[in-house]
């Protein structure tokens, strides 16, 4: 299970869990775009929101209907104990290999 | 003011997204969509986030996301697909409901197979033509030149070539392997055995079996045709002159003198060559040892030329030397723009508009023709099964319902109505190859040169006509697969289908209509070629040919044979003629007025009193012919001629003109305007000339009460003079009728077309009456029940449909009145007499009584019945 998540679907994760009650699609977009100054389109975006859950790292459901939107619902994710696990999988690979290090890293 | 509040997204990338998502669920990701555009919009203005809308929305439509949303959505909970099982159980039920449905299963296949049967002939005769010269070895290297020759009027491709173009090829261009030169009107006169029979075939070169692929049966291809005088024939012709004998060997007298026969070829199948025997080359060349034939770049009619080019060559050398022979041609043509192209062998058939062509001239127009007809008629029986069985509706409705309350798709629906109606197509193919069988000879013994085509069946005519098959099993199937897979099966099982067959709907009415209109054309078609058939025999053509013998000459001496006959007591007159009047006259002669032009006129060589004896009338001068002196030749024209030269202001001695071979003519008389070729041939410049050497027929004006002793008088009168041949004698009137033979095969296609344009109008009719009938049933009983007579009955039965005939008949009588009067009896004949009234009358009779004696057969069962069984039965 080690490695499973690639680079950008961690980084989705744990802007999901950042966001908490307020992870949606434009939401995550907006964060992510603004850390790391990138321009995500949102089709890249929610084809990796559906891979993810997919894969069983999220949950999705779909909340009430708000007015910015025209009356349309937004699709909240949230965090499974899976994507929990996976994420803390990843967090304790790259601690050892930190703690491992011969260079030192820090600046 | 609200627009600029609330800016509404791009309309077009909105629709454009939600088609291209159909189902799939999009509402968050359209709400992400319009949440950024107003965001963007006070951010960046209204331009800048529209745009990054459309971006954002083609980045949403190719993603992984929509493409799996959409799957999803597609996926219902039933099995859509059409499994084995499935097509296997539409069989069966297909197969129940035509054993249920006995009497419209059998309307719609006669109906159609007779509709497919001229299809398969057309598709027959086509996959054949274009098979042509297929089995040729070096097909892919044998190129038949063409010469294109436009002057200021028109341009016109022909299929010949200049005499000079053969060596000018072969010598300047080493590419050539080989030439080969076909030339056109080898027709030889053999006498053998006592009679004299005629064969037409070319001249060709000895290289023509080494480029084309003909076995000799026997004798040696590399020698066949090295020598002048030297003959191959085809199986066939050996058969006739041999029978059982070798002929190779043997010698033929003909009138080109002593004929060899070097070799035996198989008969000729699926070739553009038609012949009965080849010469050889040397043979034309030594006949006409005048001519240049190698620096001849004017004549190009009758001249073929095959070129076998060097394994390897492309198209584009070809060309380029083509060019150059037609620059060469060009310097001999200074008004005209001569081009000389090539023909890949395999695409010399079929034609597409090309004159003076080798052998029959297989086009693609007239194919294409054929095909339209057969679809003509096939069309209606593709009406019929479409109304046949929407109006079945009623009976299957409950059928469909249930089958969709179980679970059954539109799709699966669908594909059941085609199953069934592709089941019933093939059930009608082998109908129509029953009716093919029987039509294929008729029709093949009108077409000329049939016997060069294969229409046996082979892999490729099998597979287009199970083509054929599926595509009208489509077209029959797919309005009554729509309009059953489209029924509310809650509707159809409460039984409220609406009853669309009991008032026939705006559609099906078009449909009826134009099959009766298109049934009423071809009769009154019959009808009309029929009058013209009795109307060329009480034709006056401007002789009397009552009572005339022709007697074929068959060498004999002519001058005496004459005056013997002038002895007989029943022999009123004698004359002599080159062509049989009334006769197609097939020699042309050129007429030269200035030394310019030259005008084309058809002459006869007649003997004494030919113009007295056939009681022509004379415009001017006198009917009699003298033997020409030295300087000038006496003739008679006929009206035509004068006008023809008219248009050239010749010198002032009109009466006087020069043949293209030089001799002086001298006009003595002019006879008035009469059809001495058949009435399908305009009236053409004709010259009378005298000469009894080159006259073939004797023509007698016999008087006899026993015609039989009188021919038998004559005939021992041509034994006292010459026993070698026999004597031959027809009455004019018979030959004549010959020459409109090709009014018979008009007849005989234009009767078939009709009877079944006929059979499957009244058999959609028939389908239809029975329907309407038997969904009025009760209404019929509780009418009769209430008084009505049977004959207040049948008018209720029938007074639709009734109306519809009438309608078509209205149509159709100004359609076929203009079309045959104007266009095809035109065609056929250039003096017709168009269609009668009477004609027409009886043809719209004869439709109306077939329609209502099927419509009166269905009613009748109905209207008969006792009204309270029929009431009873619920």
């Amino acid at each position: 299970m080690k490695g499973y998540l690639g680079e950008f679907e961690e980084l989705v994760l744990l802007t999901i869990a950042n966001l908490g009650k307020e992870a949606y699609g434009l939401g995550l977009i907006r964060d992510i775009n603004e850390r790391t100054s990138r321009n995500l389109s949102m089709g890249a975006m929610h084809s990796t929101l559906t891979r993810l859950e997919e894969k069983g790292y999220i949950t999705s459901f779909l909340g009430e209907p708000t007015n910015e939107r025209g009356g349309r619902r937004k699709r909240y994710f949230e965090l499974t104990s899976a994507g929990i696990t996976a994420l803390s999988e990843m967090k304790a690979l790259r601690d050892e290999l930190w703690a491992n290090t011969k260079v030192k890293l820090s600046l | 003011m609200k627009n600029s509040q609330h800016p509404s997204p791009p309309g077009f990338a909105k629709k454009a997204f939600a088609w291209w998502a159909k189902t799939a669920d999009t509402e968050d990701l359209l709400g992400d969509l319009d949440e950024d555009f107003l965001y963007n919009v006070t951010e960046k203005g209204k331009l800048h986030a529209q745009l990054i809308y459309f971006k954002q929305a083609a980045s949403l439509a190719f993603s992984y996301t929509l493409r799996k949303r959409k799957d999803a959505a597609a996926y219902s909970h039933y099995y859509s697909g059409n499994s084995l099982a499935m097509i296997r159980n539409y069989f069966k039920i297909a197969i129940r409901n035509f054993s249920k449905q006995k009497l419209f299963t059998s309307i719609n296949i006669i109906g159609l197979a007779l509709g497919m049967s001229i299809c398969v002939l057309a598709l027959s005769i086509g996959v054949s033509i274009f098979r042509f010269d297929e089995f040729q070895e070096n097909k892919d290297r044998i190129y038949q030149v063409n010469t294109s020759i436009a002057d200021k009027e028109d341009t016109r491709l022909y299929a010949s070539t200049f005499n000079a173009t053969a060596d000018f090829m072969s010598e300047k261009y080493p590419f050539v392997e080989k030439v080969v030169k076909v030339k056109e009107g080898f027709s030889p006169e053999v006498q053998h055995k006592g009679n004299s029979m005629h064969f037409n075939g070319y001249f060709a070169d000895a290289t023509f079996f080494d480029v084309f692929t003909f076995p000799l049966l026997s004798g040696d291809a590399k020698t066949a045709l090295t020598e002048p005088f030297s003959v191959v024939l085809t199986r066939s012709t050996a058969e006739t002159l041999f029978k059982n004998e070798n002929p190779v060997g043997q010698v033929l007298e003909s009138d080109y003198g002593q004929l060899h026969v070097t070799g035996v070829i198989d008969d000729l199948k699926e070739t553009h060559f038609y012949f009965q025997l080849l010469t050889s080359h040397q043979t034309f060349e030594q006949i006409n040892s005048q001519a240049r034939l190698n620096t001849d770049w004017v004549n190009f009619r009758d001249n073929y030329l095959y070129l076998l080019l060097k394994p390897g060559t492309n198209e584009a050398t070809l060309n380029e030397a083509l060019a150059q022979a037609s620059a060469q041609a060009a310097s001999f043509h200074p008004n005209q723009q001569i081009n000389l192209q090539a023909t890949r062998l395999s695409n010399v058939i079929p034609t597409w508009d090309i004159s003076n062509g080798l052998g029959v001239g297989w086009d693609l127009p007239s194919l294409l023709f054929f095909m339209a007809i057969g679809c003509l008629i096939l069309l209606p029986a593709i009406f019929n099964y479409t109304n046949l069985s929407i109006a079945r509706a009623l009976k299957r409705a409950k059928e469909i319902g249930i089958r969709k309350v179980v679970g059954a798709g539109q799709r699966q629906i669908k594909m059941q109505f085609i199953v069934e109606t592709i089941l019933l197509t093939f059930l009608a193919l082998l109908g129509s190859l029953f009716v093919f069988y029987f039509i294929k000879p008729e029709f093949l013994d009108m077409v000329m040169a049939a016997e060069s085509l294969d229409t046996s069946f082979g892999l490729m005519l099998v597979i287009s006509i199970t083509v054929l098959a599926l595509v009208i099993g489509l077209l029959a199937g797919i309005f009554p697969a729509l309009y059953f897979s489209r029924l509310n099966p809650v509707d159809t099982l409460k039984g409220e289908v609406r009853n669309r067959s009991a008032n026939v709907s705006g559609i099906k009415k078009g449909l009826f209509v134009f099959q009766f209109f298109l049934s009423l054309v071809f009769i009154i078609g019959v009808a009309a070629i029929g009058k013209q058939y009795a109307y060329v025999f009480s034709y006056q053509h401007g002789f009397s040919s009552d009572n005339v013998l022709a007697v074929p000459f068959q060498g004999i001496d002519k001058q005496v044979l004459l005056n013997e006959f002038k002895a007989h007591p029943d022999v009123k007159s004698v004359t002599a003629a080159s062509n049989l009047p009334g006769v197609f006259l097939p020699t042309q002669l050129g007429v030269t007025p200035n030394k310019v032009d030259t005008l084309p006129v058809k002459q006869v060589f007649v003997g004494d009193d030919f113009v007295e004896h056939l009681h022509m009338k004379l415009a001017w001068g006198e009917g009699r012919l003298t033997a020409s002196n030295q300087n000038e030749e006496q003739v008679l024209v006929n009206q035509a001629f004068i006008q023809a030269m008219g248009v050239f202001e010749t010198k002032s001695d009109s009466l006087a003109f020069t043949l293209a071979d030089g001799t002086q003519c001298r006009v003595v008389g002019v006879l008035e305007d009469f059809n001495f070729e058949p009435l399908n041939e305009y009236i053409s410049p004709l010259v009378f000339r005298y000469s009894l050497d080159n006259s073939n027929y004797a023509l007698l004006t016999v008087n006899s009460a026993d015609i039989t002793r009188t021919i038998d008088g004559l005939d021992a009168i041509w034994m006292s003079i010459d026993q070698k041949s026999s004597f031959e004698a027809t009455f004019l009137n018979d030959e004549i009728e010959k020459a409109y033979y090709f009014m018979t095969a008009q007849i005989k296609i234009f009767s078939y077309l009709s009877a079944m344009a006929i059979t499957i109008s009244c058999l959609g009719l028939l389908g239809m009456v029975a329907y309407t009938t038997e969904n009025r049933t009760k209404e019929i009983a509780i009418r009769k029940i209430m008084g009505a007579t049977n004959k207040s009955l049948y008018y209720a039965l029938t007074k639709d449909f009734v109306r519809l005939i009438v309608i078509s008949a209205m149509l159709a009588i100004p359609f076929s009145y203009f079309f045959y009067d104007y266009i095809f009896l035109r065609m056929l004949l250039r003096y017709s007499s168009g269609v009668g009234v009477i004609e027409i009358v009886a043809s719209v009779l004869f439709l109306f009584l077939i329609g209502f004696a099927s419509i009166y057969w269905q009613t009748s069962k109905v209207a008969n019945t006792n009204p309270a069984d029929s009431l009873r039965y619920e």
